[in-house]
This record gives structure tokens, sequence and C-alpha cells, in this order.
């Protein structure tokens, strides 16, 4: 059996107070993408830190193709392209030159790779870093994970930023690694954008995994608010909207119908087909708010094995 | 007080607290230092006046010469209330510049004016925020003068020293507002040069308005003028309501000319732009062969700050020679620095001189290099590039080893060039310097920027916030140890505890083996320190 990409044994970060990363325990298979959701705070930046080797575990251990990520760092760092949560000061140096100084820390680049992923993302390496926006920083880190095609890219909130044509760019990069054979984990806190790419999902709330889905049960997690206007001569369509499928906490106001949907939006159009909709607004609630809704009849349990 | 205003106190807190301070230490130094100097007697003193005239004449072209320089009032109005005025302009200056277009960049003015203020009220929060501090650091700069005199034994009128603080406080803020003015007609990064060339320019067309009589017709352009139209601590010396007011009406008017340019431009441009030149996009990484060499791609990326370094330096030690003929034989005239300077001068005067005065004052200048240095790396753990950097399959010891040798060639370089510009002006001035302790002398900057930028990088993977201002004032008080200490008879091992004791007497005595041996040992120590640290701590949490 082939070693896992990522393997980690009760990683635990202490920072006092109740903050950190607890007991975690994750297995990432060669070749998978795999999401880490969590809301701010909740400790997906320490856990990828910690795999990256730049802080010490207070316990437990972390490991990247079978090495340690804290005893064999280096050899770690030869097999993971990385883009932080935040992109640092490069000041006045062009991008260019950037990805040439950290190209060269890596023994340099390959031309032909760099310049595809700059043209991929219509990333102009000759102006000045500082020139850059924030897109286009996120882009640069882009360039400097996938630049040397590694089998594992660890990603801190790598579409932060990105308009959504890049992220779909990005998607389709992410789909391009993983069938070239590269392993992907990356952090958001945004579940509609890993549910595009990610086979499976770990969640972290306070410190602690609570949950490892696939597809299909984060499909049942997701929920969706939505609002709906009708035309003042049209017929409501109420109990084909209570009825229909997934659709929960149906409330009418007049003219205005809100409700919440689980899974797929087909039963709800199915429900509202024919009625004179003037107005209808979908809204994704935060992770938070969607844990708080998945928990709020059976809170979470301490950690979960993975 | 508005809550702007607050918040703009707070942001300059370390300033005005810093420049507080600075100003209280100069004063009362110079005040304390004038009773250790000019003796006691009339006659005393009155020679010693009159080779502080002779010397003032030297540097006419940086300070206005003195009245009365023998005594206290006239002396310290002179030497620190003279230097004082430059210092707050620099002050007045890199605060404009960080409150127009430093906390712009930062989203400091966004976040304030997404509150509902309005442009003209943030100028006019930062302008009495500014003035507030000014006043309190001037003021401090009396209270010195005050405590100097009475460690004196002697006594000096509350009033006048009172009003000296008036002008400098008002000068600092005549520059703090055209540098506000100047600072919204460029972009954010070369707003300070901009005001830095204007200063520059309006206090030499003072200075210079003096030795060259074309320029007097424009001296009155210069907020400089106006400041030394005061003199209150001289005898029978006055405070000048008149150019005093001047000075706050200029900066009333660049206040209001700041608003205007504040509010005719967007935000994060300047007001002023010229079109950018179309080009086309580029997707190519640099093939420079610099990124590829270790240590060298950290001197390339420094390379501006390291060419001002050495040009500056190079400057500087050339100037000093030129001084040292003309300022040795006043400064020897005075009974008690004759007594000082019998202790470091042997052999040739000239060249004992500068070895004593111009290496104190570079290993003054290098320790600053390394704590910039320092500076950066802290910078570089704070901003995630050190993250970035670490992402990547090199060691943790590398990086302190890399660093440390891209400060000892960085320092190599500065001290070669400097070194080299020393001996060429001497060579052109007659003074007789033996190349080979010129050498030496020159080359033991390395070892001694070396050890701080070793503690430096020991406090930093500690401290990190702290380094700079804990290694900044080690380096001052070092220097005043071993400058001052003889004159203010500062106990010996108050004196030995300075860094730069190790560094000896080299151009007239040779290197003092056991000082280069400690620096080595220190250099040591504290990079194997700082190695074990930054192998154990963490990064970027």
């Amino acid at each position: 059996m082939a070693v896992a990409a990522i393997s980690t044994g009760n990683l635990t970060k202490d920072y006092g107070l109740g903050r950190g990363l607890f007991d975690l325990d994750l297995q990432v298979p060669q070749q998978e993408v795999f999401g880490f959701l969590g809301p701010n705070g909740a400790g997906k930046s320490t856990t990828i830190r910690c795999l990256m080797g730049l802080i010490r575990p207070t316990a437990g251990s972390a490991h990247v193709f079978g090495l340690d990520c804290l005893r064999d760092y280096v050899a770690v760092k030869r097999k993971v392209g990385y883009i932080p949560g935040d992109m640092p000061q490069f000041g006045s140096l062009r991008g260019s030159e950037v990805v040439a100084y950290l190209g060269a820390l890596r023994g340099g680049a390959d031309l032909k790779v760099v310049r595809s992923l700059a043209e991929r993302f219509s990333l102009d390496l000759s102006r000045r870093y500082r020139e850059y926006s924030s897109g286009n920083k996120r882009k640069l880190g882009i360039v400097l994970a996938f630049m040397h095609q590694p089998p594992l890219l660890i990603l801190d909130e790598p579409t932060g930023g990105l308009d959504p044509l890049n992220q779909q760019e990005f998607f389709d990069l992410v789909a391009d690694a993983r069938e070239e054979g590269a392993t992907i984990f990356l952090s958001s806190h945004i579940l509609s954008e890993v549910e595009h790419i990610c086979d499976r999902v770990g969640i972290i709330r306070s410190g602690r995994l609570v949950k490892i889905a696939d597809l299909d049960e984060l499909h049942r997690i997701r929920f969706h608010r939505v609002e709906m206007e009708f035309a003042p001569d049209a017929k409501v369509p109420v109990d084909a909207i209570r009825s229909a499928t997934g659709v929960e906490d149906v409330v009418v106001d007049d003219r205005t119908v809100t409700c919440t949907v689980r899974g797929s939006f087909e039963p709800l159009l199915d429900a509202i087909r024919g009625a004179n909709v003037t107005n209808l607004v979908s809204h994704e609630p935060s992770l938070e708010e969607t844990f708080l809704e998945y928990y709020r009849e059976a809170p979470p349990a301490k950690a979960l094995p993975a | 007080m508005t809550v702007v205003t607050l918040l703009a106190l707070r942001l300059g807190r370390w300033g005005i607290a810093g420049f507080g301070l600075i100003a209280f230490a100069i004063s009362l130094l110079q005040t304390a230092g004038f009773y250790q100097v000019a003796g006691r007697t009339e006659a005393e003193r009155r020679a010693f006046g009159r080779s502080m005239s002779i010397l003032a004449e030297q540097f006419a072209v940086i300070v206005a010469v003195p009245t009365r320089p023998d005594t206290v009032g006239g002396y310290v109005q002179w030497r620190a209330f003279g230097f004082l005025a430059i210092l707050f302009a620099i002050w007045g200056l890199a605060a404009a510049s960080g409150a127009a277009r430093g906390d712009e960049e930062r989203g400091v003015v966004e976040a304030v004016l997404a509150t509902g203020l309005s442009k003209p009220r943030l100028i006019a929060a930062r302008m009495t925020a500014y003035t507030l501090g000014s006043l309190v650091a001037a003021f401090a700069a009396s209270a010195g003068f005050l405590v100097g005199v009475a460690t004196g034994g002697e006594t000096f009128t509350v009033a006048p020293a009172l009003q000296a603080a008036i002008p400098l406080a008002a000068l600092g803020i005549c520059c703090f507002s055209l540098t506000m003015f100047l600072a919204q007609l460029g972009s954010a990064r070369s707003a300070t040069a901009i005001a830095g060339v204007v200063l520059l320019g309006l206090f030499l067309v003072n200075r210079l308005s003096q030795t060259f009589d074309f320029l007097v017709a424009w001296r009155p352009v210069s907020p400089f003028h106006y400041y030394e139209q005061s003199s209150p601590l001289a005898p029978y010396g006055i405070l000048d309501i008149r150019a005093t007011l001047i000075l706050v009406a200029i900066a009333i008017a660049a206040a209001v000319f700041a608003t205007l340019a504040f509010r005719y431009r967007d935000l994060g441009s300047p007001l002023i732009s010229l079109p950018a030149s179309s080009r086309p996009a580029s997707y190519e990484m640099s093939m420079s062969v610099v990124w590829r060499i270790p240590v060298v791609r950290d001197l390339y990326d420094r390379r501006v700050s390291l060419l001002i370094w050495a040009a500056g330096l190079s400057a500087l030690g050339a100037l000093f020679v030129v001084l040292t003929k003309e300022i040795v034989q006043p400064l020897l005239s005075i009974p008690a620095l004759s007594r000082y300077f019998s202790n470091y001068l042997t052999g040739d005067v000239y060249a004992s001189f500068l070895g004593y005065i111009w290496f104190g004052f570079a290993q003054l200048l290098m320790a600053g290099f390394a704590i910039t240095q320092v500076a950066r790396w802290s910078a570089e753990d704070s901003d995630g590039r050190l993250e970035l950097i670490l992402s990547n399959p090199i060691s943790r010891v590398r990086i302190v080893v890399e660093r440390a040798i891209v400060l000892a060639v960085g320092a190599l370089i500065i001290a070669a060039v400097s070194g080299v510009a020393v001996g060429i002006e001497a060579h052109y001035q007659s003074i007789e310097l033996d190349r080979g302790r010129l050498v030496e002398a020159s080359l033991l900057l390395v070892p001694f920027t070396l050890v701080f930028g070793a503690v430096g990088a020991l406090l930093a993977s500690r401290l990190p916030r702290a380094t700079v201002g804990l290694l900044g004032a080690f380096a001052f008080a070092s220097y005043i140890g071993v400058q001052l200490g003889p004159i203010f008879k500062l106990p010996e091992w108050v004196q030995d505890l300075s860094a730069f004791k190790l560094y000896g007497q080299p151009l007239t005595g040779g290197v003092d083996q056991t000082g280069f041996l400690t620096m080595i040992g220190i250099v040591v120590v504290a990079l194997t320190a700082s190695a074990i640290v930054m192998k154990r701590r963490d990064i970027g949490a």
C-alpha cells in the first residue's frame, strides 16, 4: 500500500486559552484533493504550518510521504509546493525576479512551466511586486507553488483575492495537477469552493477535527437561504414549495417567500415553475452558520477519527 | 480633542516619546558638557568661546554661527538647539510622509475616511497631533537644558528656556506641514524623497546664503531663516515673535494647500502623475545569474542601500579628513579638551585625531548599518517572507549563516570604499596615514559590524519588536560612553561596557588583539545561539 501523502497522529499545537490545534488525526492518500474547511481562527493555518515544519507541535506527529515534518523538514520541502495564507512583501523586486529568487532556492525553475503558469493567469511578471494587486500577488503565489510540479501541494486559502474567472482557472489547474499525480491539500472557509474540486473535506472547529466528509455528505450538509418575490397578480405556490424535497423553514409574507434549501435546487425550481417570480435571491451562509445549523440538534463530538 | 486626533497621537506615540527623549538628552548632555570643558573662570570661558567661534566657522554649512558661546545659554543655543532644528525637521519630514502616504498605503487613511470623516478634518487632526507632539518634545529640550544647568551648580531664568522651545516646535510643525503638502504631489514611494529634497534645499539656501551673496535674496523662503532669528538662551537674545509667527503662517498655508491637494486627488494616487507607458506583458522569469548564487542574490537585492551607505560613509569620511586640519588646533587650544584628547593623540596629531574622531563615528554608523539589516530580518519574519523562503528545501541554519555572510560582505564593501576615500583625501590634505594601519582600521569595522548583527540576530529571534530599539540604544550608549565618558569622568568599568572599546585605536595603535578576539568570540557565540534558536522557534505563528 502506498504511503499516505499526509498523515498526522494526535497532532497538537496548544497556544493556551483554548487556542490552537488539538489531537488531529488525519490521513490524506496520494492523488487526493483534500479540502480543509473551517471558519477563521479554527486552526487551518496552524495545521498547515505544522505540516510545513514551520512551527513545532506541542504533541503528536506529522508526516509527508512518510517523512517527519519536523526532523526531515528540508526533505519534506523538496516534495511540497506551498501557498501561504498571506503573501509577503517583496518591495521593489519584479515578479520575474521573485520567481527567479525563490526558484533558485530549489536549484532553479523550469522556464516553460513558469511561462505557461503566468500566461494561464495573465500575470505580467515584468511588473514590480509592490504594484501588484492582492489578486496578482495571489497569482504569483500560485506560480511559485506549482512551478516545480511537486507531488504535494499545500495551499492555504489559495483563492483569496482571485476573481471568479481566475478562481475557475485555479480549479482547472488543481484538476490538471491531480491528473498528473499530485496530491492537493487546500484550506478554505467557503464550502462551495471546496465542493468544486475536492474528493473529501475535513472540517475543523475550535482546533478540533469534527468531520471528514465525502462529496455526497458535503451536499447534504450544504444549504442555501432563498428569498423569492412573486408578481402581484400571480398565485404563490406555497403548498408546492412546502412539499418540495430539501425545502425547509418556509415563511410566507404576502408576496414574499423565504425558505432553506438543502442539496439540489431542482425540487424548488419545479415547485415554482409557471409562477410569476419577479425576484429570486439565493444566499450561501457562512461555514459557521452552516455548522451551527448542522449541529443544531446534535452538538459536535470531540475529535473524530479520520 | 477628536477621536482621530487621539488616533494620530497614538500612531505617533513612539516618535513623540523617542524625539522627546533625544531632545532632552541632547540639551542635557550639551549643557552638562559645557561645564566640563569650558572651565570655571571668566578667562577660561572666554578662551573657550573664541575656540568655539573658530570651530563654528568650519561648520557654517550645518549650523549658524554662535552668539556668546562662552556662556552656557549661548553655547547650548548653538550646539543643542542648532542641531535639534535639523532633527525636528527630519522628524517633521518622516512623520508627515508617514501620515500622508505611509498610512494611506497601510489602509489606515481609507479606513478612517470610511467612517465619514472629511479629508480636511483628517489633515487637521494629523496637524493637531503633530503640533502637540512637537511641543512636548521641544519643551523636553528646554527641560534638559534646565536640568543640565542645575547639574552645573548655576541657575538660569526659566522663561528664556521655555521660549527656546517655541521656535523649535514651530519649525518642526512648519516642516511637517510642508511635507504634508509635498507628499500629495508625487507617488507614495517618492513622497519622502520629494519632500526631503525640498527641505534640504530650503536648509541649504539659508545656510549657504551666509557664504554666497547671490542666495541672500532667497533666504526669506527658508523656514530655517526664521528659526535662527530667535536665540532666547543667549545673553540679550530674544524670542523673535514676528519670525515665529511667520513659521506658523507658513505651516497653516502649507496645510491649506495640502488639504486642497488631498481633496482633488484620488486616494492612493498622486495629484500629479505622468501617463504610464504601455508595454506588453511579460511571462518570463528573470534569467539574471545573480539570483542563482547564494549571498550574491541578497547583496543584489540590497544594492541600492549598499550603494547609499558606501557613498555616504565615503563622503563623510572625506569631510572629516578636510575638517581635521581646520578644527584640531581650535579644539586643542581648549585646556579641558586638550587634556581629553591627550589620552588618544599620539604621534602625528592629525592622523591620531582622525583615527579617534572619524573611526569612532564610523563605528556608530556601521552599528547603524547592522541595525538596519537586523530590522530587515525582523521584517522578513513578521511580513511572511521568511515563511515563504523556508517553504523551500533549505535549512534554517543556512538562513542564519547566509544572513551573517551578507552582512559581513556588505560591511566589507562599505568599510573598503570609505577607507579608500579617507586615504585619498588624507593624501590630498597632506595628512600622513600609515596605509597598513588604515587598511586594518577599515577592515576591523567588519567584525565590529558583525558583533551588532550577531547580537541583533539573537535578539530578533526572541524579541523581534524590541530588537531595533534595544540595539540602537546600546549603540548610542556605547558611542556616548567612549566619546564622552572621559569628559564626564564616568567610571572606567562603565566605559568598558561600550562595544566601541573592543575596536580600540587601530589607526594609531594597531589592532588590539584582545578586543579583536573578543569581537570574534561574541560573533561566534551569538551566531551559534541564534542558529540554535532559529532551529527551534516557530515561524509565522
